[in-house]
């Protein structure tokens, strides 16, 4: 059986998803700054507006606390809110109605009111934003319970991943790498496309060690584990997709098979997802391994302005370094 | 049975509260809701209500006394009897005996710290697995990885030199009876010495032993030394003291003897008392005693009975020591403690002939093999 | 303007009088220990009362702060029962049943105006008549909630009433330390939303308001910030001691004009109220916030419900230690 496919950037895939979202389940409205008549400020709302109308497409104040604190509401009417946060640093603006409500909603009212709700909201750097635009903010989001945090790496998971995002009947953060709106390109389904939250995808196979990441790391270790093939290392790549839920069973069998790992993440080294990935790995698969599991991380200050911004992006390098001194660990 | 009323936390985490005044006396009667008192916190002055009607039966301090949050503050006899609350607040929290925590306490550790700066086995969780696997213990196997980390080859090599051991074992062994080999094969003979072939786990002190035996081999240098002495003085010198108004005269033994000129020895020449440290090796440990093993067969295996700080005891004390513990060795009576911690150990092969045996029986420490 | 009739005062002042009686118990409660922190109504009655008349509970939603619980009596039974069960820190003291529409209550200041903005927000979306009334007080006005809520609001003239009851302190902080605004009503002519003060201890005037804003919200014309003046008369919660800062003649003055001993007095002289009757209503109050007491205590509890409710289902991580919940106490998580 041949699906059919056709081939998209993140952003064009994400818009798609969107598209094809809003025109099944009519309770979905998008909420935003600019989201409406500029169709976003990265077209990922492109034509929303002028297919499904201002009620559904609204344009709202620059307030991203009354863009989340509004999405409890609209839940508690019915309705499916995909709100976008421009820029996922502008998040702490909104901070207490996404940790201190919305994630809390279904817990402290015992499922009474339902947050099916999703946040949309681009991060991650490489392309040299101002101030705030670049953050990985996923570890912070990641301590609160309640959230689910989505991380695509590819065109096509965006689309199976957003799709999912939507329909889950739990508040979901959708979070989408700058860099991988134009720079991600791959065949996406035609066709509706669904993929589960909480599965981890081996995107390559590999048996010396295997590298662990989420959205755009995840095509940075893929060119670092084929460019080690031709010298004889046999990387495997594992995608988390989501940090929570977070693939337990996936993640364990991939280590204990190949027994070295090297955990990727753009966020700072101190307390970020990578940490909480070793000690899962400490948890479940520690007598498999023959190596301390490596880090690669951005470093602990803040998002740099751009000069400095190659130097803080871990990039093919610097995963590479990480992969070959842990090879060498006996 | 009255309703004890105690003193609750009406302030968000408070630890007490003063009585300011009582507004009840013993034998008045209460309505619920009624004030029974006023009560002053960090936070402020509180009346606080009787949650029962009833009759006052006792009140538990006085105006101006602090009272902690969750102790009694008054005892109200109900007049509804029914009631099945006892008391306001339960106070779970478990006191926990002082003594209790002090019995784990080893105090005789203190003695043997120099043996904990002996270093950790190196092994990846995997070689550590791996070793698990195939039954080998990575405590014994010297390390050729960075540092003397063992490496997965390491354990393999061992699972090899292991059964090269048994193969040449079995090819060297003299022929087999057919007896014999029935009673192989059924499993029946278990004297020293025999055993199936195939894989055996070696338990309990005889597993111990060949451990450390084993670690003795690979982490203590090696210096063989055989002289022929003359021991007739030694042997007078022993009949003359046997002979001396002691108690303990009569445990004077030729190995107290040696054992005695052992300690006189290494206190000379300290280094003799030292022992490596690291793998390779880092440093020399010199302990600022002299804690003398004494190897004993018995019939679970070979144990080594310590006397610690032997240096400070005389001849006499020392004979008494060794007899003491050689005889609870023989019985198996000894405790481990007892066998911890020896700076260097003295052996005995003459009772079982022949002019050298040397067993090294790894205690953090050198050994000293003498045979007569 | 629409004024209560005499049916409708009676009601209101009853609801008035059993949120009194009860408060009374409930403060017995917490000095006894048996429940946790409570924040007094007392003063407040009138305001809260009174507003909710005005609305229709079938269509209106109710999104309290956290004072309001005992003055939502017309409501049901379902907002005090809960409410017990939420002063014993019982969980599902958060679920209010279906069809009630009251939300638990809110301790995050201001964090349901935005709430109150969707969901009115969403009902008009999906057609429904009703509108949705916010509590806040005079210090949530100072959140940033409240100030991006109204603005949105206003610019999506969302069906919702603001109702923010000024009682003059914000714990130890008095209004003219909250704000430098002539009212709080004042601040929606940033919203370009009408704003008005309302005397909050006459239900009359609240009850006028509010369905004077209920009858814009439902006609399409947008949200109504009302500002409803009283004086809190007790304690801000039952962990804070007024008098070391609450100046004693302000209090007094304040007493004089006590919203329940006002109407009572009021409704006597018209023979709307009488002795009797105010017995008959505190002695069922009391009946009947003791029932809901012991309903709440008698309401079981599963250590399960420690880790319910987070997500629609657990995932991988919870179920472990879910599981570990439950055995390090002894019990099967079936």
């Amino acid at each position: 059986m041949s699906e059919k496919v056709s081939e998209l950037s993140m952003l064009e895939a994400i818009n798609e998803t969107l598209h094809s979202e809003m025109a099944r389940d009519e309770r979905i409205v998008v909420l935003g700054e600019d989201v409406g008549r500029n169709g976003g400020v990265f077209r990922a709302t492109e034509g929303l507006i002028e297919k499904f109308g201002e009620n559904r497409v609204v344009d709202t104040p620059i307030s991203e606390a009354a863009i989340a604190g509004s999405a409890v509401g609209l839940a508690m009417a019915g309705l499916v809110p995909v709100a976008e946060i421009q820029f996922l640093g502008f998040s702490y603006q909104a901070m207490h109605q996404i940790a201190g409500q919305i994630a809390r909603l279904r817990y402290r009212t015992q499922s009474r009111f339902e947050p099916q709700i999703t946040i949309r909201a681009p991060f991650g750097g490489g392309v040299r934003t101002p101030e705030l635009h670049s953050d990985s903010l996923e570890a912070q989001f990641a301590n609160i319970p309640g959230l689910k945090i989505v991380l695509p790496a590819t065109a096509s998971d965006a689309k199976g991943l957003l799709t999912s995002a939507i329909r889950d009947p739990d508040p979901v953060l959708f979070l989408e790498p700058l860099r991988g709106y134009r720079g991600i390109r791959d065949l996406v389904p035609d066709e509706e496309h669904a993929i589960p939250l909480g599965e981890a995808n081996l995107v390559k196979k590999g048996d010396d060690i295997v590298i662990i990441s989420w959205s755009y790391q995840v095509e940075l270790s893929k060119r670092v584990a084929e460019s080690l093939e031709e010298d004889g290392v046999s990387v495997a790549v594992l995608d988390l997709r989501s940090i929570v839920p977070l693939d337990v069973e996936a993640l364990t069998q991939i280590v204990a098979h190949c027994g070295r790992a090297v955990v990727v993440q753009e966020a700072p080294e101190t307390g970020g997802f990578a940490s909480e990935i070793i000690a899962t790995i400490n948890d479940e698969c520690f007598w498999s391994l023959e190596a301390p599991v490596a880090r690669v991380s951005g470093f602990d200050v803040p998002y740099p302005v751009g000069m400095l911004e190659n130097l803080y992006v871990p990039d093919e390098a610097r995963i590479r370094a990480a992969v070959l001194k842990t090879m060498e660990e006996e | 049975m009255a309703f004890e009323f105690r003193l609750p936390d009406i302030g968000e985490g408070l630890e007490d509260a003063e009585i300011v005044s009582w507004y009840v006396s013993p034998g008045d009667v209460v309505e619920r809701d009624q004030a029974l008192l006023e009560v002053l916190t960090d936070k402020a002055s509180s009346e606080l209500p009787s949650p029962v009607a009833g009759t006052v039966l006792e009140l538990s301090g006085q105006e101006g006394e602090r009272i902690k949050v969750g102790d009694v503050l008054i005892q109200i006899e109900e007049a509804n009897s029914n009631s099945d609350q006892k008391t306001s607040t339960e106070k779970t929290s478990k006191k926990i005996d002082k003594a209790e925590i002090e019995e784990t306490d080893t105090p005789s550790e203190d003695k043997n710290n120099f043996i904990s700066v002996a270093p950790k086995v190196k092994a990846s969780p995997a070689t550590r697995k791996l070793a698990r696997e195939l039954a080998v213990d990575i405590s014994i196997i010297s390390g050729t990885g960075p540092s003397g980390r063992i490496t997965n080859e390491d354990i393999h090599s061992a699972v090899e030199t292991a059964n090269e051991v048994t193969d040449s074992t079995s090819t060297t062994a003299e022929p087999i009876t057919d007896v014999e080999k029935s009673s192989l094969v059924q499993g029946e003979r278990s004297g020293l010495g025999y055993m199936k072939s195939g894989e055996h786990k070696i338990k309990g002190v005889r597993g111990v032993i060949a451990k450390n035996m084993s670690a003795s081999w690979s982490e203590i240098p090696h210096i063989h030394s055989l002289d022929e002495v003359d021991a007739s003085l030694l042997i007078d010198f022993r009949n003359r003291l046997k002979k001396v108004t002691h108690q303990s005269a009569s445990k004077i033994t030729p190995l107290s003897i040696v054992a005695a000129a052992t300690v006189r020895a290494l206190k000379k020449y300290p280094m003799m008392n030292g022992h490596i440290v690291g793998n390779p090796a880092e440093k020399v440990m010199i302990p600022p005693f002299v804690n003398l093993g004494i190897a004993v067969a018995s019939d679970s295996g070979l144990l080594v009975p310590v006397i610690n700080e032997v240096d400070n005891l005389d001849i006499f004390e020392l004979a008494e020591k060794i007899s003491g513990l050689v005889e609870l060795a023989r019985e198996q009576k000894i405790k481990a403690q007892q066998m911890q911690g020896a700076t260097f150990t003295v052996t005995n092969y003459g009772s079982l002939g022949g002019a050298l045996g040397a067993s090294y029986n790894l205690q953090r420490s050198g050994w000293h093999s003498w045979s007569w | 303007m629409p004024k209560p009739n005499e049916k409708q005062l009676q009601m209101i002042l009853e609801d008035m009088v059993v949120a009194r009686t009860q408060a009374g118990r409930l403060w017995n409660l917490q000095r006894q220990g048996q429940v946790g922190t409570i924040a007094p109504i007392d003063g407040h009655e009138a305001a809260i009362v009174g507003a909710v008349h005005a609305l229709e509970t079938e269509s209106d939603w109710v999104l309290p702060q956290y004072r309001e619980p005992l003055g939502l009596r017309k409501y049901g039974p379902e907002v005090l029962d809960t409410f017990m069960l939420y002063n014993l820190g019982h969980p599902a003291g958060g679920h209010i049943p279906e069809p009630v529409k009251v939300a638990p209550s809110q301790i995050s200041l201001g964090a349901s105006i935005p709430h109150a903005v969707g969901l009115a927000w969403g009902m008009s979306l999906k057609d429904e008549s009703g509108v949705v009334l916010v509590f806040f007080g005079d210090g949530a006005s100072s959140e940033g909630d409240f100030y991006e809520a109204g603005n949105l609001a206003g610019v999506l003239k969302a069906p919702v009433i603001f109702l923010c009851i000024n009682n003059q302190w914000a714990i130890s902080t008095p209004t003219h330390l909250q704000t430098a605004a002539d009212s709080f009503a004042s601040k929606a002519e940033a919203f370009g939303i009408p704003g008005l003060t309302v005397d909050g201890n006459d239900p009359a005037s609240v009850y006028e308001a509010v369905s004077e804003a209920r009858n814009r919200a439902t006609s399409g014309k947008g949200p109504t910030l009302i500002e409803a003046t009283v004086y809190r008369l007790g304690a801000h919660t039952t962990a804070d001691d007024p008098t070391r800062y609450v100046p004693s003649e302000d209090l007094s003055d304040a007493q004089k004009k006590d919203p329940v001993h006002t109407l009572i007095h009021e409704m006597k002289e018209r023979n709307l109220w009488s002795d009797a009757k105010q017995s008959e209503v505190e002695t069922a109050a009391l009946e009947r916030i003791d029932e809901a007491f012991e309903k709440a205590k008698n309401t079981p509890l599963s250590a399960n419900s420690l880790m319910d409710h987070c997500f629609t289902s657990d995932t991988e991580r919870q179920s472990r230690q879910r599981s570990f919940l439950m055995h390090s106490i002894g019990e099967s998580n079936e």
